[in-house]
């Protein structure tokens, strides 16, 4: 979006984080008051300074955003985020993913059909891909059910998740611990399949708050 | 709401600061009010997050400026105490002066 603005611009990835917090019209008046600051410090300090200034207010203002919105509504971010994982949790117990992923390459036939690279294909990046979309699925619930503070419950998911998937390693290694090479194995299944989970929900998260930002966004005097 | 729900170090300097501010209390002249007053360095977002808890409790109400080309056409929001925020700071200022009744707070810092 280019704006009509005096003088040096604001940096833009700043920008644009602050923005995927908070509901759009306090993102739109917190980013309004930032460049506001921002081309006063310029005008008085040099170009600079007023970058350095305007990093440390975004970071801080992430922050207090992310924290405000648990203390104004923190039981229907507390529900999002349950559902979430309650959906993460259906997902995994039912691996939902790979059956999809399974019978797709059932109904190609790869043998009959001698496509024995499709075979490959879908267990390397077949199942990774649906897995993936799982996530970003769940990812994109979660966002949709909380309104104006999208990313935050991404966020809150991901964190949620990464403890319980800490936990489900810790109990596996305890279970059997004389086996390295199959914990080895399975560790970084878990990290791998993590990996896909922080990136699938929160690119649905910044999508859902990004869709709905564009939707709702006032007029801007060019 | 509760008779007895006060206010919070932050909610209450917030609260004062858009009172001194009148019609003219937006996110940058909060901010520079309180650092202006305290000496305390804080950030938008402490202030709006702050601003929108005490929205919720109905004691500040919003509203939109027009969009102006130095904010890079982003409108201000500006804020107003109402009669229930008004209210709060009478009954957080009458509870700190019933709790420091009596004390002798110079000679007890020396």
């Amino acid at each position: 979006m280019k704006h009509a603005t005096i003088g040096a611009w604001p940096p833009r990835f700043a920008a644009w984080l602050v923005s995927l917090f908070g509901s759009s019209e306090q993102a739109e008046s917190i980013l309004g008051d930032l460049q506001e600051e921002f081309s006063a410090i310029t005008r008085k300090s040099g170009d600079d300074p007023a970058r350095r200034w305007y990093w440390r207010q975004s970071l801080k203002t992430i922050a207090h955003l992310a924290v405000g919105s648990f203390r104004t509504v923190p039981w229907s971010l507390a529900g999002v985020v349950l559902l979430g994982l309650l959906l993460r949790r259906f997902d995994f117990q039912f691996q939902l993913p790979e059956r999809v992923a399974i019978a797709i390459l059932r109904a190609q036939r790869p043998y009959s059909n001698l496509h024995y690279g499709f075979y490959v294909w879908q267990i390397n990046y077949g199942i990774p891909i649906a897995c993936f979309v799982a996530s970003m699925l769940i990812g994109c619930v979660v966002a949709i059910l909380a309104k104006g503070r999208e990313v935050v419950a991404a966020f809150t998911l991901i964190v949620v998740n990464a403890v319980s998937f800490v936990e489900l390693v810790i109990r596996v290694y305890n279970h059997n611990p004389n086996s390295e090479g199959a914990f080895a194995a399975l560790f970084h299944f878990f990290v791998f399949r993590w990996t896909l989970d922080v990136i699938g929900i929160l690119v649905a998260g910044v999508l859902v708050r990004k869709l709905r930002s564009a939707s709702s966004r006032p007029l801007v005097v060019r | 709401m509760s008779s007895r729900d006060y206010l919070g170090e932050f909610e209450h300097i917030v609260l004062l600061a858009v009172l001194r501010l009148d019609d003219q209390a937006y996110g940058v002249t909060v901010r520079r009010e309180i650092e202006e007053r305290t000496k305390r360095e804080v950030s938008i977002g402490a202030i709006y997050a702050t601003l929108d808890r005490l929205e919720a409790k109905s004691y500040v109400q919003s509203r939109a400026g027009d969009p102006t080309p130095e904010r890079g056409g982003r409108s201000k929001r500006f804020f107003r105490v109402t009669a229930q925020g008004v209210s709060a700071v009478n009954r957080t200022h009458r509870a700190l002066q019933r709790l420091t009744e009596g004390l002798d707070l110079v000679r007890s810092r020396s």
